[in-house]
Order: C-alpha cells, then sequence, then structure tokens
C-alpha cells in the first residue's frame, strides 16, 4: 500500500486539485436565487421624480421596490410631494400607468388648504381626486 | 410717558391691522369625516360622509354628508360654500339649527336650511319648512309651507322668568 502510494502520490494531487477546480468552476457559473433576487431591484434610501397628470412628482421610501416596469411599492416611510400636494405614509404603492398610489396605512397630507390625517387613502391622480376612507380630520392653515 | 415716535406707531399700527385682516381671512376650521372623505382638486371640493362635523369660528356643523367648495386666493385654499344633507344640526353661539339640508356661504355668512327646520334657543323652539340665519346681521327668517306648520314652542327654563 505504502509502495502504491509514493509511486502515484503526485497522480493523486494533480486529480484532487483538478477535481477542486471542477467543483469551483460550477458552482460559479450555476445560477443561483440569489442573483436573481437582485435583478428584482430593491433601492435602499430611494428618491426620484416621476411625471404625471400633478406635474413632477418626487416620490421617495426608506426602500423602493420594483415590481414590474410600471408598479413600485414604497416600502417603510415614503412620501410623494409635488405642487398640489405632500403625501407622507408608509408601504405605498403605486401604478405608473394608470397614475394610481395607494396605502393602507396611516397617512398625512398637506395641501394649500391645510393638513390631513387619515387611515389610508387611494390617489388617483389622471382624475385629480384622492379618496380617504375610515375616519378622517382635515384641519385646514390658520 | 414718553410718546412712541410717529412712524414706530404707525408701523404698529399696521402691523396689529394686518393681524386683524389675516385672522379674519384665514380662520381656521376643521372637517371630520367618520367613513370617507374624497377631495376633488379638478372639481375643487371636499366630499365627507359619515357622523361629519364642521366647524370654524362661527359655529360647529354636524351631518351625514357634507360638501365642501372651495377657491384658491392667494396661493391658498379657503371654504366657500358648504353644503350638509340629512340630520343637519347647526350649533352657533346659544342657538341650535336643525333641518334636513344646509347650505353656507362664506361671502356672505348666511345658513340656508330646508326640510323640518327648526331653531331652538334657551327661551323657545320654533319650527318650520325653511330657515335663513343671517350671522353677521343677527337675523333668523322662519318660513312655512303654510299657516299651520309655523309652530313656536316655549321651552320650560323660560316659564321661571
Amino acid at each position: 500500500m505504502s509502495k502504491f502510494l509514493k509511486e502515484n502520490i503526485f497522480n493523486i494531487f494533480i486529480f484532487l486539485l483538478l477535481s477542486i477546480q471542477a467543483f469551483m468552476y460550477y458552482y460559479d457559473n450555476r445560477p443561483s436565487s440569489k442573483v436573481f433576487s437582485q435583478k428584482s431591484m430593491s433601492v435602499e434610501n430611494f428618491s426620484s421624480i416621476v411625471l404625471g397628470k400633478s406635474g413632477l412628482t418626487k416620490i421617495g421610501s426608506e426602500k423602493l421596490n420594483k415590481i414590474d416596469e410600471d408598479n413600485f411599492f414604497l416600502q417603510g416611510k415614503s412620501y410623494l410631494e409635488n405642487n398640489e400636494y405632500k403625501i407622507y405614509g408608509e408601504d405605498i404603492s403605486i401604478n405608473l400607468n394608470e397614475d394610481i398610489s395607494h396605502s393602507k396605512k396611516s397617512v398625512q397630507v398637506i395641501n394649500s388648504m391645510g393638513t390631513l390625517d387619515a387611515k389610508g387613502f387611494r390617489n388617483i391622480d389622471s382624475e385629480g381626486k384622492i379618496y380617504f376612507d375610515g375616519v378622517v380630520t382635515f384641519k385646514s392653515h390658520d | 410717558m414718553a410718546l412712541l415716535p410717529l412712524k414706530v406707531m404707525i408701523k404698529i399700527i399696521f402691523f396689529v391691522f394686518s393681524l386683524f385682516l389675516y385672522s379674519n381671512a384665514y380662520s381656521e376650521s376643521t372637517v371630520k369625516a367618520g367613513d370617507s372623505l374624497i377631495w376633488d382638486s379638478e372639481n375643487k371640493s371636499y366630499t365627507a360622509n359619515g357622523d361629519v362635523e364642521f366647524k370654524n369660528d362661527k359655529f360647529i356643523a354636524f351631518a351625514d354628508k357634507m360638501i365642501a367648495n372651495y377657491i384658491e386666493e392667494n396661493n391658498d385654499e379657503i371654504f366657500t360654500v358648504i353644503e350638509l344633507f340629512e340630520n343637519v344640526v347647526i350649533e352657533f353661539e346659544e342657538e341650535t339649527f336643525k333641518g334636513k339640508y344646509a347650505i353656507y356661504t362664506r361671502d356672505d355668512n348666511i345658513i340656508k336650511l330646508t326640510g323640518d327646520v327648526s331653531i331652538e334657543s334657551p327661551t323657545r323652539l320654533l319650527t318650520g319648512n325653511e330657515l335663513i340665519a343671517d350671522i353677521d346681521n343677527n337675523k333668523r327668517i322662519l318660513n312655512s309651507a303654510n299657516k299651520d306648520s309655523l309652530v313656536e314652542v316655549l321651552l320650560e327654563n323660560n316659564a321661571d322668568d
């Protein structure tokens, strides 16, 4: 046995090196779920400007998740600001194609008349309407 | 006591007058809705539904539904016409107006109520079909469809007087 090892140790060493290299090559080229999740795109502390019916709207959030070409999900504390209103809320969904944004979490809206607090909202920008559900309080400026 | 220089006095008077005008032009209003509220920026209105409460420096109003129209003035929005629908109750100082429908116009400070209206004060209760309350001139006009529908009731606490 020892004689066999002495005669073939160099071959065994080469074989092991080649095996390790083949293993590394396989894992480097294998498509992994990790790479896939990065391609779905999520950006932290995001802010950008979109063009809608209300003009330019600045949007921002703790984390932006792109669902598809038209749909975005603003995760965590988020905002939408333009000339007409400032919407501060959480977990806001945006559909750029239909100009709709909505959230079921507490929201505060500030416009040139006052400040509005609600449990959630649905903003249909193409109609110029914002719907607030549940108990709503609107206080005009002093 | 030394008199203030004329220029300083004019500035102070102008400042106080400006504050007075500003406070009258932009008095605070509050709208509360129990079910929903729609802000329609195209038609410049707010529609509130369910246990609605509207409060300004003049009165406090309750109703099932409210539509408040506004205008934009100097980059600010101001309520101009408030419409109240169903179970309307308006509390103004010691008076309470009730009706099925009410419309308030800010320009002339007049509230018009229709549909089984009543006006209750500490001393009397009046009922009719239409009530026009002119807040600035402290006038109340109560109309009725016929002579019998106009009722005046003296309240109990008046009996002691």
